[in-house]
């Protein structure tokens, strides 16, 4: 697509004791999904909040729609859900909506017949007129979420949006995303989970520990990180087919899941030799496919297995 | 502007919907109700008729004049009312004693027997030198009966006592009549009809008013935030608003819902002391008494002022209460926090009360000019004292002020405080944020 909608360059963010963004330059391109990756405690919330003005950089410049005022000025186009969700939990679900699309911008007739579609089409309709507090977690949470689409943004950002769902109420909340996506709308979300993001981006941008790692669209990243991969299932006699992945005159890499794994062959090794071995050690041989790199691959190849669990003092930070 | 009113709408609303507001605002008149309406008609309920038989053991015409005294007792005022007593002279001189046990054991002294007494008032030659009246009854315990009886039988027994020393007791009375001290409250040179005692009243009635709301509602306000703090949704907020508009929105919104039930609470008590007799004349009793509550009228110049003063006053602390509340992230340090605040507006209170014995002394001038403290003292004086135009504008201007000083400042904390997690705020980390803000 064409200009940025979002543009963050070189940003420092420190607390006190640790530095939790360092010199991170984004782009988020026009149209399309844009997935913020990374470890818990990478600083992905701090970079949203720091888009979203919450809280300021401390060097580095960041502009939304061309513009570096404050993103409440421009908040009509801006929908956000933040990480931690919040709601007034004794207001009405009904009222509640309407209160933010107000205080969004839009007017209170149009924020009520909106709700309203939103709420209906969420299946919450039975709901309007309780509270808040009465609503379930998940409830509680598509609440927000409409709240974030209520005024019709732009811009969507959202922070972690289907942590905490059931499968169910995930994938409604995913086709909403894709849905406006294809509007024309331009998403940026925020999540530690590879599959969803491998499924839904457009674009991706790794971080671990403040820093940028990896940086570009889903394909392109993937053609880049190149290797031949290998996807395996295996029914028996894992402990064998656990010894055969650990050659490293085969196999360069590998994410063992004990009934599955996702190897990378080493240089010069070929895939036939790997069947051949599997298949002698009687390993159950359920699935043995040539494939792309996962994103799951890239990413621990990237940040490191170890970092995936980042240190438990920065956590609370993230 | 529509997002502030936004604001300041789902306040009101929300607020005035809590079961705690319902409550306090239905209970506050029904208190007031109960404090004008009830102790009048109790009084004139149990002060109905009360038959009292005079045993007159005295062999002069003491006696006699002691039972025309009692059947002038009126209950009430004016032309209409009705006899307190239905009394009957029984002539009993020498043997007032038997009189008195045969009278107990005919009647038994009950109010349901009919004929009979509910009370037996004994009177002897000795009274006139010993002062001392017996009385029986089944009313005793009727504070109003008995002060009556003796209200009425006083001056007999007085005037008896002077005829034997051959006074004239009219001269008597008449030349120790008490003085009687009339006020009335002189304002720019007019007089204005109002009474010193309801000046006073007034005072520190507009005073209890301010100091009942802001504590009250200013911990409200400063619950509230520490409460949008804590549930986060203050990230989705400051998302979309200024923190300024938050802030304001708050403070407005919870003080329209201070100044609605206060109104409600006025306007209750005013119809209660208004239309007292009324509504004690339309549940059957007859009104009677002092009145237990009585409200003076409040001229709409003073009206005018202490509204402005309610409202900076209001602003001033609510502000104040809003920046302790985002400074802090649990209610129990804001509770903690807020004693700076809460000292000032105590002083304020107190102030009114050191002040209303002067109120145009050099203390009072000064701490008219105090923010914290003007919104208490300055309805205070004018209300007592008149206050020339030029202090009355010059007390509100510093007042407005120092209103803007500390909406700026609570603004600021409350800017950089709500977005803060973690442990409670230093004052030194306060003072960077207004810095840095």
């Amino acid at each position: 697509m064409n200009g940025s909608v979002v543009k963050v360059d070189s940003v420092t963010k420190r607390f006190a004791g640790h530095t939790a963004v360092e010199g991170l330059s984004l782009d988020v391109p026009k149209g399309g999904i844009f997935g913020l990756l990374g470890p818990n405690g990478a600083g992905k919330s701090t970079t949203i909040r720091m888009i979203m003005n919450i809280i300021t950089p401390d060097e580095g410049r960041i502009s939304v729609f061309d513009s570096v005022a404050a993103s409440r000025d421009l908040s009509e186009r801006i929908g956000f859900l933040p990480e931690e969700r919040g709601l007034y939990k004794k207001m009405r679900v009904l009222d509640h909506l309407v209160f933010l699309g107000e205080a969004k911008g839009i007017s209170r007739a149009s924020a009520k017949t909106r709700a309203v579609n939103w709420l209906e089409r969420l299946g919450l309709m039975d709901w309007a007129q309780k509270k808040v507090e009465d609503l379930s977690k998940g409830m509680q949470q598509k609440v927000q979420f409409i709240s974030a689409l209520l005024h019709d943004p732009e811009l969507l950002i959202l922070d972690e949006p289907f942590s905490g769902l059931d499968p169910v109420n995930s994938q409604v909340m995913k086709d909403v995303v894709v849905e406006a996506a294809r509007d024309g709308r331009t998403v940026l979300f925020s999540t530690h989970i590879m599959e969803q993001a491998e499924k839904m981006c457009d674009h991706i941008v790794i971080i671990a520990r403040g820093k940028k790692l990896v940086d570009g669209p889903l394909a392109q990243i993937k053609r880049d990180f190149g290797g031949r991969h290998i996807a395996l299932t295996f029914t028996r006699n894992s402990d064998r087919a656990t010894r055969i992945l650990s050659d490293r005159t085969l196999v360069a890499s590998s994410d063992d899941y004990g009934a599955s794994a996702e190897v990378q062959l080493a240089a010069g090794a070929d895939p036939d030799r790997l069947l051949k071995t599997l298949v002698q050690e009687d390993v159950g041989l359920a699935r043995f496919e040539v494939v792309e790199p996962s994103l799951q691959a890239i990413f621990i190849a990237k940040v490191g297995a170890d970092a995936a669990s980042a240190p438990a003092n920065e956590v609370h930070r993230a | 502007m529509h997002k502030i009113w936004a604001v300041i709408r789902r306040e009101f609303i929300e607020k005035v919907r809590t079961r705690a507001f319902i409550l306090a605002t239905i209970l506050g008149p029904v208190f007031f109700g109960v404090l004008a309406i009830v102790p009048g008609y109790l009084m004139s309920r149990d002060t109905g008729i009360k038959r009292v038989a005079v045993v007159d053991g005295t062999t002069t015409d003491f006696g006699s004049r002691a039972t025309t005294a009692l059947k002038a007792a009126r209950r009430g005022k004016g032309a209409a009312a009705l006899p307190r007593f239905e009394v009957t002279r029984v002539a009993a001189a020498g043997r007032e004693l038997a009189v008195r046990d045969s009278l107990v054991k005919v009647t038994g002294l009950s109010d349901k027997q009919a004929p009979g007494f509910d009370g037996l008032l004994l009177v002897s030659d000795s009274s006139i030198t010993t002062g001392r009246v017996h009385y029986l009854g089944n009313n005793v315990g009727s504070f109003d009966d008995m002060r009556m009886i003796e209200t009425e039988i006083r001056p007999v027994i007085q005037a008896t006592r002077l005829e034997r020393l051959g006074v004239d007791p009219g001269e008597v009375m008449r030349s120790v009549q008490g003085i009687d001290l009339i006020t009335a409250k002189v304002a720019d040179g007019r007089l204005t009809g109002e009474s010193g005692a309801a000046t006073f009243f007034l005072a520190y009635a507009m005073g209890l008013i301010l100091y009942i709301a802001l504590l009250i509602y200013g911990q409200q306000i400063m619950g509230a935030i520490v409460e949008e703090k804590t549930s986060r949704i203050v990230e989705v907020l400051a998302s979309s608003l200024t923190p300024f508009q938050m802030m304001l929105g708050k403070v407005i919104g919870v003080g329209a819902v201070a100044l609605l039930q206060i109104g409600i609470w006025t306007g209750a008590a005013t119809v209660f002391s208004t239309y007292k007799d009324q509504i004690l004349t339309a549940l059957g009793a007859t009104s009677s008494g002092p009145l237990p509550l009585s409200l003076p009228s409040m001229k709409p110049e003073l009206f005018v002022v202490f509204l402005i003063f309610f409202t900076l006053g209001f602003l001033f602390f609510a502000a104040l209460y809003a920046a302790v509340g985002a400074m802090c992230n649990t209610i129990q340090d804001a509770g903690q926090a807020q004693m700076p605040v809460m000292m000032m507006v105590i002083a304020g209170f107190f102030s009114v009360f050191a002040l209303i014995r002067d109120p145009n002394g050099t203390a009072a001038r000064v701490l008219s000019y105090v923010p914290p403290l003007a919104p208490f003292v300055v309805p205070m004086r004018y209300s007592i004292s008149s206050l020339s135009l030029f202090s009355l504008v010059s007390t509100i201007l510093t007042t407005i002020l120092g209103v803007l000083v500390v909406v700026w400042l609570a603004g600021r904390i409350y800017r950089v405080g709500i977005l803060m997690y973690g442990k409670k705020a230093s004052f030194g980390e306060v003072f960077r944020w207004i810095r840095a803000a």
